[in-house]
């Protein structure tokens, strides 16, 4: 059974969070309630943000209240959604290590692997990604089989190149655009996708030389 | 009530301005709210009450297009008279040397040249041109937004077409008329006062009695439209554990692993996975939008019913000055305020 909490997130936000099930039935519940409440056009609500296990609402908090948009959220939590269509698999050729992905040793001494094992690990997990969010509709993945969890980078970079798959915590991305980032870069795709929630990402490792030829 | 005319089929019709000499200049609106969940910040107007209110002086709907000015000067050619207003951080503001009040409606005479110069105590001016600016929109607003890749940047030479209802008027005495709109201007220069509610994580902070809500924060060189970045004494955490990735608000503020604190602003990304000590309220967030590099800032605690009563205030004298502003343009024979 699905629960979910709500707290004030500033003077016009409220943080929903999804609690009890597993991990899949939260991120459906926090998913599926965006959608409900984005078909709604709920008065005063401005803007959503639904990633794993959580939904931010935004408002505006001189046409709405935090109290009534939580009880709309508990209200519209159990309402179904219009079908979705079925998910993707997108295959994704990667250039691992170097240039293109400068942290790769940083994540194989974190992990206590070899660079190459990083990479092996990478390749064999089938990303599903989560939500589309910052820069640009970047893909939320998670599934990970590496062994373990990745820190972020101290201190984030101001400028990360488009393409850059980077890794945290147990999730990965893929940057769409040239942007900050504060995650750790493994390596570089040439593709562009845009996937959506429940997707399939595949990687594939490539040689630096065909980074040019389009794949 | 607009003329369906556009530039390209009747250039000698349509007013323009013309820049004269710009440092940092863009146009800009209110931003795209409703796009996080495609990953768009919601960007636009850094110091949004200021740009609401210089479009309300002018009686154009508060979403309109309008300039916004960054740390420098800027000159600007009317060719047509125009009615605009100018907001934002104090600003010398002079029509052909005459001195112009800011946060007041200005009649600006055909061939005029209006210009804003000795910008202190803030980073931003906004510059309102009664009609709509003709800009380029993606999703529907004009806001620069740097990974979209769209903007519009003015410089010496950039001119701007946009259609007026405006049509010039005098005052018997005084070459220009004078307007006392009586507009509540915010205190403007450092060091600022930032109002803010206790953020998600604050059991995951400690010490924010001795740091956040005490001590002075120097907003360092490296802050800009995605976030301020302060230095000063970091809260400490209680725990190591990497938060899930999840949406975060503009005003959020962040504690980054090196301690740094990050103020999120209006280029924010949508999702962030750093512990939120605090929210800057709604109000506080035009004051950040000033918030320049060297700046301190001092951060107070306040309730969330306070914070929603005085962000509930700030739009009720929004909507006042509309209506005074509706009041005094119908006398002058200027219709009403459209869209608002």
């Amino acid at each position: 059974m699905i629960g979910l909490d709500t707290v004030p997130y500033g003077d016009s936000a409220v943080l929903v969070t999804a609690t009890g099930g597993t991990a899949e039935e939260r991120w459906r519940a926090v998913q599926r309630l965006a959608d409900v409440i984005e078909a709604d056009q709920v008065t005063g609500v401005r803007d959503l943000v639904a990633t794993y296990d959580s939904l931010l609402v935004e408002f505006d908090c001189t046409r709405t209240t935090h109290d009534d948009v939580a009880s709309t959220c508990r209200a519209a939590s159990g309402r179904p959604v219009r079908s979705t269509t079925p998910p993707t698999t997108w295959r994704v050729p990667v250039v691992y290590g170097g240039e293109h992905g400068p942290d790769l040793p940083d994540v194989a001494v974190q992990l206590g692997l070899s660079p190459d094992s990083v990479v092996g690990l990478h390749v064999e997990t089938p990303w599903v990604v989560r939500f589309t969010g910052s820069p640009v509709g970047a893909p939320m993945m998670d599934g990970s089989r590496l062994p373990g969890p990745i820190s972020r980078c101290p201190s984030p970079r101001t400028r990360v190149p488009t393409g850059s798959v980077a890794v945290s915590g147990r999730q990965c991305v893929i940057y769409p655009v040239s942007s900050p980032g504060g995650w750790r870069l493994i390596g570089r795709t040439p593709a562009h996708l845009s996937p959506r929630p429940g997707d399939v990402v595949r990687f594939e490792p490539i040689d630096e030389s065909r980074w040019h030829t389009g794949v | 009530m607009w003329s369906d005319s556009s530039p390209s089929t009747n250039p000698v019709g349509t007013p323009v301005f013309e820049v004269l000499a710009a440092g940092i200049a863009c146009l800009t609106d209110l931003g795209r709210p409703g796009l996080s969940r495609k990953g768009i910040a919601v960007n636009g107007a850094a110091d949004q009450f200021s740009a609401t209110a210089a479009n309300i002086l002018v009686g154009n709907p508060e979403s309109a297009p309008l300039v916004e000015i960054t740390a420098s000067a800027l000159t600007v050619g009317f060719a047509r008279a125009a009615l605009v207003s100018v907001t934002g951080a104090p600003a010398t503001v002079a029509c052909d040397g005459q001195l112009h009040r800011t946060w007041e409606p200005i009649c600006v005479p055909a061939g005029a040249t209006l210009s804003i110069s000795d910008v202190h105590n803030g980073l931003r001016r906004y510059l309102a041109v009664r009609g709509t600016l003709q800009v380029s929109r993606t999703h529907g607003s004009c806001a620069p937004d740097t990974l979209l890749g769209v903007g519009t940047w003015l410089r010496a030479g950039s001119r701007v077409p946009f259609d007026t209802d405006y049509v010039p008027f005098d005052h018997p005495i005084f070459r220009h008329p004078l307007f006392r709109l009586a507009v509540p201007v915010p205190r403007f220069g450092s060091p600022w006062t930032i109002s803010v509610t206790d953020g998600p994580d604050l059991p995951r902070l400690r010490r924010l009695e001795e740091s956040l809500f005490a001590a002075p924060y120097l907003v360092t060189p490296d802050s800009n439209h995605i976030g301020l970045r302060l230095r000063g004494p970091a809260p400490a955490r209680t725990d190591s554990g990497e938060i899930l990735s999840r949406g975060v608000p503009v005003g959020a503020i962040e504690v980054t692993p090196s301690g740094e604190l990050l103020v999120l602003q209006r280029g924010r990304p949508v999702t962030a996975g750093y512990p939120v000590a605090a929210v800057a309220t709604s109000v506080a967030q035009s004051a950040l939008g000033q918030a320049g590099p060297g700046d301190v800032l001092r951060f107070r605690r306040r309730s969330l019913s306070d914070a929603v009563a005085t962000c509930r205030a700030r739009r009720h004298a929004l909507d006042a000055l509309t209506t005074r502003v509706c009041t005094v343009l119908t006398r002058v024979g200027i219709h009403p305020p459209t869209g608002s």
